[in-house]
């Protein structure tokens, strides 16, 4: 079945690939120099004739929401698109979410087979411009970028400028996400809390004794030993977030290391003022240890990075923690877990340090980039795309997947998610209604005040699953509990550490993958026991001598 | 040669193989020159920086080189040896089995695992040696402690040489047992009126009988003496088992295609083609010294 549909989407691309060449052709004998839009400096000004973008497309295999007879390329979004700026997308090739899309853009960029426009990472847009693969989009943002998209970026006090300018030259238009897709959170399931009669754990200590409990006691009461305490990363996944993947880790140890003050991956100020990297660092040493003998103990997923998906543990409600990100609840593996149980009350909370404070290591606005393939005629073209979704989101049907909005990437005032929180709150308390939520900006929070009372029921101040109606939208659900439940910790105050750099220097170019090969194999052969924890002075060294120390360097240079 | 518009023909049904060989292997050597370039995709082949020797003076610094060049060997050899002596085995033992109905469902069977690809293979393998799978669960009647097997790097070459060999040992024993079907059956009935015992018979009748078969199949497999399996591997192998399990081919993928170090990952492709090459130079010699074997 899922061969067949492969197939199916091979010849598809392929057909694509084919009208694609057809519709390029077309444009350009049709409309030379005749395709601008009245208002040559209109951000959302419709071209006078039709021009296409071909692009590469990430989808969703897990999106079901497209109705009939629509696809990835000739949807709702693509249609409005035609509408309203009468651009037409051409997908020349789809690739699956995460680990597949990311290698059939390195094999574009390797094969100098580029379509149109992209959306990639740090690393591919580094070797993009190396390789001048890219358009200069300094003029089209200045001329045709909207006030909000440039109030958002503008927001990250150039940060997100600074990630995509080389030699003053802007070669990606930067996404900026929530401060809230930063910091990872607990996850656990409060009815087995409940059930077995303990405490909300806040710190390693109380976690150890709570694992032990749901491993132990038999918490979903099915009278076998068959639930695991701690869910760990899958085959392929990170135990922790780094510097150049800082945000939106799912089911890494984040919070653990960071209550020991650990940040593995993060480029940070040592005791003695001079930069220093994490998973060098004694804390780091102590929070492996930590680890290690949690997983001895049996109360991490046994089978931790194996796996080939860990949110089937959580979604058939085998294990009872897990860490991640605010969304990772509803727009998480949540919605089937309680489809197949009702009852999982699965909770938000921050894990805390020997001192009670919540000190979360936190990751840079910009991860994604669009960019625009060198000689193409219609640079703005893009931009004008981001443009119209940042406008007109919140009048979408989101009952679509939003993710088939071509080309689409994160626009988000950096306190987005807990002015939603907040004004979510005042909504429900009924001191505020739909027509105060005219924030720019702020896209969603219109539609979030007229959704909420839908799937929220009375008590309005209790969040437990109870209390909940998703069967009434469930879309709207994943957002409101996402954000209720998942939100909330983040309101307290808390400690924020920064990485020096979110970018590589020039000698990771060519040694960082050896480094971050040594430093993960290390790290998980010794939380999985595989090696003793004294390899980590081995490691220590040998990072150093192959290159670690000459990065310092570099590193030291750029905090400068 | 004898008839040219007979030889015409088969040249034809020759043709769509010849293209797909000039398309998928030739054009492709082409780019062996990143391998003393620092290729540049946006400048191509033909305009990126000549480097030398470059990458391969990093590549041999690496402690990873030694690593993977010794595992992929490891894997190789056991592979090969692995599926040239337990298909000949089964093959010996099919052959005497005198329930021809039965013969012929074991054979279709035993061959049956050889038509299943390694991405659906895998996943059922980690299934089966999981931590709460089948064998582990065998070994908890034991009172054994459920072993995590695709996370041992001890146990990890013995996991892919075992099942590549269950895999592909029902394929290899066809071959053995046409080999059988060409010995003249008079030779059997001869021996038995000299009282010769069925061990008797197979030791002087069959083994010599297959022996030109065993000869051509092992210096042949000499050629794949660096292909470890990527497919498989790749399926199969976690950081836990890199010290034992990363092999040539993935490492190759991973540096070239996830971190993009094309000329780098170019470089050790290249060793390995040199390798292979000469490897499969001289087995083409052996073929032809030892089983009379020759294409030229």
């Amino acid at each position: 079945m899922k061969k067949a549909r492969q197939a199916a989407g091979m010849a598809l691309a392929s057909t694509m690939l084919l009208l694609s060449a057809c519709g390029s052709g077309n444009s350009t004998n049709s409309g030379s120099g005749n395709a601008v839009s009245q208002d040559p400096n209109d951000p959302f000004g419709k071209y006078s004739d039709t021009i296409t973008i071909t692009i590469g497309k990430e989808v969703d295999a897990a999106d079901k929401s497209l109705p009939s007879g629509d696809t990835p390329e000739n949807n709702t979004y693509t249609r409005y698109i035609k509408e309203k700026l009468n651009i037409e997308t051409k997908i020349v090739w789809q690739a699956g979410v995460g680990k597949d899309y990311i290698q059939k853009v390195n094999l574009s960029i390797a094969g100098n087979d580029l379509p149109d426009a992209l959306v990639v990472n740090d690393t591919q847009l580094r070797q993009m411009v190396k390789s001048n693969q890219l358009a200069d989009l300094t003029e089209a943002y200045n001329q045709y970028a909207s006030p909000t998209l440039k109030s958002i970026i503008d927001s990250t006090d150039g940060l997100a400028m600074k990630a995509v300018t080389f030699d003053g030259k802007m070669y990606a238009l930067p996404n900026v996400t929530a401060e809230s897709d930063m910091q990872h959170i607990m996850w656990i399931r409060k009815d087995w809390l409940d059930k077995l009669k303990l405490e909300v754990p806040r710190t390693v200590e109380d976690l150890e004794k709570v694992a032990k409990a749901f491993v132990e006691q038999d918490p979903d009461g099915n009278g076998k030993a068959d639930t695991i305490g701690i869910t760990g990363p899958q085959s392929g996944g990170l135990l922790n977030a780094d510097f150049i993947r800082p945000n939106n880790n799912n089911y890494g140890f984040d919070p653990v290391f960071g209550a020991y003050h650990s940040y593995p991956g993060f480029w940070l100020e040592g005791k003695d003022g001079k930069p220093t990297y994490g998973s060098i660092e004694p804390e780091t040493k102590e929070a492996l240890g930590k680890l290690r003998d949690l997983y001895a103990k049996g109360l991490i997923d046994q089978e931790m990075s194996i796996r080939k998906d860990a949110q089937e543990l959580i979604k058939n409600g085998t294990s009872g923690i897990y860490f991640g990100l605010w969304w990772a609840g509803g727009y998480g593996p949540l919605a089937d877990a309680i489809k197949n149980n009702p009852e999982a009350n699965w909770q938000a909370y921050t894990l805390l340090d020997k001192s009670g404070e919540f000190t979360a290591h936190m990751g840079t606005p910009s991860n994604q980039y669009l960019v625009v393939r060198k000689d193409y005629k219609y640079p703005e073209a893009a931009i004008k795309m981001e443009n119209l979704l940042l406008r007109d989101e919140s009048s979408f049907d989101v009952s679509v997947g939003i993710g088939n909005y071509p080309l689409r990437i994160v626009f988000a005032p950096m306190d987005e998610m807990y002015v939603t929180y907040n004004m979510m709150k005042e909504v429900l308390a009924g001191t505020k209604t739909a027509e105060d939520m005219d924030l720019p900006g702020y896209k969603l929070l219109k539609s979030d005040a007229e959704n909420i009372k839908k799937v929220k029921l009375e008590p309005y101040d209790k969040v437990d699953i109870q209390y909940w109606d998703p069967d009434a939208d469930i879309g709207a659900w994943k957002r409101m509990y996402s954000t209720l439940v998942g939100i909330a910790p983040l309101m307290e105050p808390y400690k924020k550490t920064y990485s020096l750099t979110y970018s590589q220097t020039k000698t990771m170019e060519s040694k960082w993958a050896t480094l971050d090969k040594l430093e993960k194999e290390t790290f998980l052969k010794i939380i999985m026991g595989a090696a003793p924890l004294e390899s980590f002075d081995t490691f220590v060294e040998d990072w150093k001598r192959q290159g670690g120390d000459e990065i310092l360097a570099e590193v030291a240079e750029l905090a400068e | 040669m004898v008839n040219k518009g007979f030889a015409k023909h088969y040249y034809l049904m020759l043709l769509p193989g010849f293209i797909w060989l000039i398309l998928f292997s030739i054009v492709p050597m082409f780019g062996i020159v990143m391998a003393f370039q620092d290729y540049n995709p946006g400048l191509g082949i033909l305009h990126s920086e000549w480097i030398g020797l470059d990458n391969f003076k990093y590549m041999f610094s690496l402690n990873d080189s030694g690593t993977i060049l010794f595992n992929t060997l490891f894997i190789a050899v056991l592979k090969i040896l692995g599926n040239l002596l337990i298909p000949l085995v089964f093959a010996l033992l099919l052959n005497e089995l005198r329930v021809i109905f039965l013969k012929r469902w074991i054979q279709t069977i035993v061959y049956l695992p050889h038509f299943i690809s390694w991405v659906i293979l895998s996943g059922i393998l980690l299934d089966v040696f999981g931590y709460t799978g089948p064998v582990n669960q065998i070994l908890s009647v034991f009172e054994i402690k459920p072993i995590l097997f695709f996370g041992r790097a001890d146990l990890f070459p013995a996991l892919v040489v075992g099942s590549d060999i269950w895999k592909e040992f029902g394929f290899n024993t066809i071959i053995y047992l046409a080999a059988l079907t060409g010995i003249n059956p008079a030779l059997y009935e001869a021996a038995a009126i000299d009282g010769a015992s069925r061990m008797q018979r197979i030791r002087h009748i069959t083994l010599p009988g297959i022996q030109s078969a065993i000869v051509l199949l092992s210096v042949l497999s000499l050629g794949n003496v660096l292909n470890a399996g990527f497919e498989q591997i790749f399926n199969l192998y976690n950081p836990l088992v890199y010290s034992s399990g990363d092999i040539i081919d993935t490492w190759v993928y991973r540096t070239g295609l996830v971190d993009l170090q094309f000329s780098l990952a170019t470089a050790m492709g290249l060793l390995k083609s040199v390798v292979s090459f000469i490897m499969i130079t001289v087995s083409y010699y052996l073929a032809s010294k030892f089983a009379n074997y020759r294409i030229f």
